[in-house]
């Protein structure tokens, strides 16, 4: 027997917590679900958070800054006006992750908090510099998503503590910004990501770089940001020279691993390629986008 | 109406997507218990002791059975007889059964298993089977690990090579497939008060079931009912006892209750038949101009522990191993082979599958060597009527090939591909190819290939139709139906079918072979026309007719023409004992008459004498910066007599593209020490609705003369194209040469980017 709680408001949750501290937050369900069948976890109680409306939704803030509720779906997420207007790079990433039952049932909490180092949210959340929300009943505080992954499957997340939004603010400089992402899967859909690269360059009208966010997924630990190769980037016109030394300087960063899906030197080889790409989406080859 | 010709809509269509279609997985008599397998969870290893005690003293456990409670020969297998029900001296794969336990839930059931300790004595493993060869090779079995050597010869054989101005030479190797069907193997079975062992089970040979359990447990083959509803799914890895013979014991063993078993994914990859995987050394000879002279081929199958069907796979893709091309002199060499692998078995393409790979990789291999367009060459030595193939036994039937051929090089996915290849994007790369294949349909000599079609008038003037051969999803069950409604002019409300039962339905073989719809269909219009016949001389009588003349079928009735009376089929069917409104009819499918003295070491299946044809085309384009493969266009010509049923053809043919695609590019099973890293389909990668092309299918119709309205079957030759025809449009695009599936991302960047790969052994690229 399990109990499964499904509190409409945060006091209910804080009152769920304090009752059953070892209880397991459910957003989504789409890896606790899997990792309960495969026997990876046995929680005895599970708190369902996808019904409390602090927890939910996508609105601007004062600033413009964007707040996406934790229990957000990943389809709403895609389908979202000022999502697409503003964050090109996350809806790429969203669209492709998993499949249409997935994307209504994940969140991008559930994505967040899993902290896989494959998860397809994460590096254009990286590269968009996102900073995320945590309640608990006493509190709240906020940081950077970069300071609360702290490893394959770890968080800073306390216990009674939940994620409750992650903030966007707006891309600064709409003229030539590039917001390129690409995933490496073994297939088109339902892929983990064997390499995941999120690239957001602001690209003056003469082709010079001038500013340069990366991210890469599922090559180290956690989400991978480099800024040696950023810089090799700055202030440098985006030819394939530059993007080939800047991939040298990602490799040196990087530290995958083989598994089932792929091996290290396939994953070393392609995080670098993956930079490449910009080639295509560059303001030479393609015209000025107004996002 | 149902007319055949015509896309009449399937008949499980509604039933199947609404879900009340019923299989054997949603059947839950009252009162069942569950039945569960422990496994060895090593590959090979001395069994020394198996402690049961904490297991059965478990509340909620009906029963915990080993070797020592199976009563009869405790071997299962469908030629050699070579598997155990329950393991007894040793276990030989990682997935072999030790104990059965039954229980009263399956959570109890799981936790029963658990409790199970098996002393296990750990024995060297031997994964691989041209090292299973070797002297010092670990025994699989005690009589050694060649299950079987084959040979088939034709003409001068191997010395033709020294007679040929131009020989290519190459090493192939294709991988495990996994069925991946949707519905994973399991049954319900009880025992009867009369001691009947009934079995309602996801099967393709619900009638070859019962002799298989009778043997290994001892039983009377006729004290055994299987029934077979639709099955989830099949392709071969259903052709052969799953849990039929775990059932069996298990109902033998249940105080009467009935007993569910369902394997759940994990045991379905552990546990289930695989595609056999092949190392193929091929060298082919020609002659300046082109013609095909010389063919020498070692074929080294992985049969894991069992046999299974192992020996009449390897047979088929021996027969097989020339491809659709007249080569006078041949030399094709087989070695079935024991490992501690998983099990392989019967899978679509059986055989067939692996070896158009390899000859359709040489035949690209020549052409470039002769400087000739691989379609000429292909076209130049296609098998034409009147031909040998590379057995040695004459093409009598239809033979299709060449116009499947020239329908391609019609196409403007041939005749444009130059233009294609140079419009790629940036950072990306094209290229086209093609295969030519062929498939034989049915069994071969040495096991008639019959079925017996039962078809009833009903009391209420339906047309039942008795069907004792299994549809497992690719709809024969449907072109069935539609035989009986074309020749007896009914419409779809008015024709019925009753699913495989051996209590009630008559032997019509396995779902299989790409026989079904060909014999059943066959023996399913003579009875149909006999019922016709019977219908007629009755409505005579009714209408007082000197003669049965002037008399044609109409929807729900028998009506006079001359006269335009009408008498209602359910009059017809209410008038007469059940005895008179059954008409039950035979056929047997022909066999080679011309018998090559060559293939004796296969007791069974050779040589065949049906064959479909197909050629595909496969247009991909691969990227250089990650080295994924794209199939963007894909044809394929398909030659298969007949169209009874145009959707259901499309449906056979986009089926079999996709599952070969997956094949070629994506589905590996990773194995350690016998041990599969990967069961589930998280891990062993099926392509999705997105991964496939859109696919244009052509249809050559020409006419089987022995077929039911002229049809053959395809269910199978179209997996057997997708792997070449990719292999070769990769190495269009990157140049490097393409000899071993699946061909991985990994291989091909590498191939891309000019460096050797430190470790190929996963597959794909050769520079």
């Amino acid at each position: 027997m399990r109990n499964v709680f499904q509190p409409e408001s945060l006091p209910e949750l804080w009152r769920v917590f304090e009752a059953h501290p070892g209880a397991s937050v459910c957003a989504g369900g789409t890896d606790l679900l899997v990792k309960m069948r495969s026997a990876m976890m046995n929680p005895e109680s599970i708190a369902c958070v996808d019904r409390i409306p602090d927890l939910r939704g996508i609105t601007t803030e004062e600033g413009g800054m964007l707040r996406i509720g934790a229990c957000a779906t990943h389809g709403q997420i895609v389908s979202d006006p000022a999502v697409r207007r503003m964050f090109p790079i996350l809806v790429r990433a969203v669209e492709n992750l998993g499949s249409p039952p997935i994307r209504n049932m994940g969140t991008i909490g559930g994505n967040i908090c899993t902290a896989s180092p494959a998860g397809d949210t994460l590096p254009p959340l990286y590269a968009l510099g996102a900073e995320i929300e945590l309640r608990c009943k006493a509190a709240q505080r906020r940081m950077l998503l970069k300071d609360f992954i702290s490893g394959p499957g770890k968080t800073c997340l306390r216990q009674g503590e939940i994620l409750a939004s992650v903030r966007l603010k707006p891309p600064e400089g709409y003229y030539n910004n590039i917001q390129h992402f690409e995933k490496v899967g073994q297939r088109n859909a339902l892929a983990c990501s064997i390499a995941s690269l999120a690239a957001l360059l602001q690209v003056a009208s003469d082709g010079v770089v001038l500013k340069a966010a990366l991210a890469w997924g599922s090559v180290a630990p956690v989400v991978m940001t480099c800024p040696d190769a950023e810089k090799e980037l700055i202030g440098k016109p985006l030819t394939s020279e530059t993007l080939r030394r800047a991939a040298a300087a990602a490799r040196q960063c990087a530290n995958p691993i083989s598994d089932v899906r792929a091996d290290r030197d396939y994953r070393l080889e392609v995080l670098g390629n993956l930079l490449m790409r910009l080639l295509e989406v560059a303001p030479e080859s393609a015209p000025a986008r107004d996002y | 109406m149902l007319e055949v010709g015509y896309s009449v809509p399937r008949f499980d269509a509604r039933s199947k997507v609404t879900g009340e279609e019923k299989y054997a997985a949603d059947c839950f008599p009252e009162g069942f218990a569950w039945g569960g397998v422990k496994r060895a969870g090593i590959a090979h290893a001395k069994i020394v002791g198996i402690e049961t005690a904490p297991a059965r003293a478990l509340a909620g456990v009906i029963a915990v059975l080993t070797h020592q409670d199976v009563p009869g020969t405790n071997r299962q297998g469908l030629v050699h007889k070579d598997q155990p029900v329950l393991a007894a001296e040793k276990v030989r794969h990682w997935g072999d059964p030790v104990a059965l336990v039954i229980a009263e839930s399956r959570e109890t059931l799981a936790r029963a298993l658990s409790l199970i300790r098996v002393d296990l004595e750990p024995l060297p493993g031997v994964f691989d089977a041209e090292q299973a060869l070797r002297p010092q090779a670990p025994l699989v079995h005690e009589s050694g690990n060649l299950l079987l050597k084959g040979e088939i010869r034709a003409g001068k054989g191997e010395d033709a090579l020294g007679e040929c101005e131009i020989v290519v030479e190459e090493t192939f190797e294709v991988p495990f497939q996994e069925h991946a069907f949707i519905e994973t193997e399991n049954g319900v079975a009880w025992q009867e008060a009369d001691g009947t062992i009934c079995m309602h089970v996801s099967s393709q040979a619900p009638f070859r079931d019962r002799f298989e359990i009778a043997h290994a447990l001892g039983i009377d083959p006729l004290k055994i009912r299987v029934s077979s509803p639709y099955l989830g799914g099949g392709f071969g890895g259903k052709d052969g006892a799953t849990v039929q013979c775990l059932l069996a014991l298990a109902a033998l063993n249940s105080g009467g209750r009935p007993v569910k078993m369902s394997w759940d994914r994990e045991e379905s990859f552990v546990a289930g038949y695989k595609r056999h995987p092949v190392r193929m050394y091929y060298r082919l000879g020609a002659r300046p101009d082109g013609t095909l002279h010389g063919l020498h081929c070692r074929l080294y199958w992985d049969t894991g522990p069992y046999a299974h069907l192992g020996g009449e796979v390897m047979e088929l893709g021996m027969e097989h191993a020339g491809g659709p091309y007249r080569i006078p002199n041949t030399e094709i060499e087989g070695w079935c082979v024991y490992t501690n692998n998983p099990i392989s078995g019967a899978m679509r393409g059986f055989g067939v599958c692996q070896v158009s790979f390899a000859f359709e990789r040489v035949m690209d291999l020549l052409a470039k060597k002769l400087g000739m367009d691989p379609l000429a060459l292909r076209i130049k030595n296609g098998l034409r009527r009147g031909d040998k193939n590379c057995c040695g036994v004459t093409m009598v039937h239809s033979t299709g090939i060449v116009p499947c051929l020239e329908a391609l090089g019609r196409h403007r996915l041939w005749t444009e591909r130059d233009e294609w290849k140079r419009s790629a994007g940036p950072f990306k790369r094209r290229g086209t190819g093609i295969a030519a294949v062929l498939n034989a349909m049915g069994y071969g000599r040495g096991l008639p290939d019959s079925a017996i079609a039962r078809v009833e008038l009903t009391p209420e003037g339906k047309i039942r139709v008795f069907c004792g051969v299994v549809d497992m999803g690719q709809g024969n069950s449907n072109a069935f139906l539609q035989i009986a409604g074309e020749i007896l002019c009914q419409d779809s409300s008015c024709v019925e079918l009753v699913h495989p039962d051996t209590g009630r339905t008559h032997p019509s073989g396995s779902s299989s072979a790409g026989r079904t719809t060909y014999t059943y269909g066959n023996a399913l219009i003579r009875a149909c026309e006999e019922l016709k016949a019977k219908l007629f001389h009755r409505t005579a009588l009714f209408l007082m007719l000197d003669e049965p003349r002037g008399l044609a079928l109409a929807p729900g009735a028998v009506r006079h023409l001359p006269t335009n009376r009408e008498v209602p089929l359910a009059m017809l069917g209410k008038s007469f004992p059940e005895s008179d409104r059954v008409c039950i009819s035979e056929y047997v499918m022909p066999v080679a008459q011309d018998v090559p003295d060559t293939g004796k070491d296969f007791s069974i299946g050779f040589p065949h004498v049906l064959f479909s044809h197909a050629a595909h085309i496969a247009c991909v384009e691969v990227d250089e910066l990650t080295g994924k493969v794209t199939v963007e266009k894909y044809l394929a010509v398909t030659e298969g007599g007949r169209i009874i049923n145009p959707q259901g053809f499309e449906q056979q043919v986009h089926g079999a593209v996709g599952q070969g695609i997956g094949y070629a590019l994506m589905e590996r099973l990773m194995m350690k020490d016998g041990r599969i890293l990967n069961p589930d389909f998280t891990n062993y990668i099926l392509p999705t609705s997105l991964d496939l092309p859109d696919l244009d299918s052509i249809a050559v119709e020409t006419v089987e003369p022995t077929g039911p309205f002229g049809m053959k079957g395809i269910g199978e030759v179209g997996i057997n194209a997708p792997l070449p025809a990719i292999a070769s449009a990769i190495e269009d695009a990157v140049g490097a040469a393409v000899n071993r599936a699946p061909i991985s991302a990994a291989c091909v960047l590498h191939a891309l980017s000019g460096r050797e790969r430190a470790n190929d052994a996963d597959g794909g690229v050769q520079r």
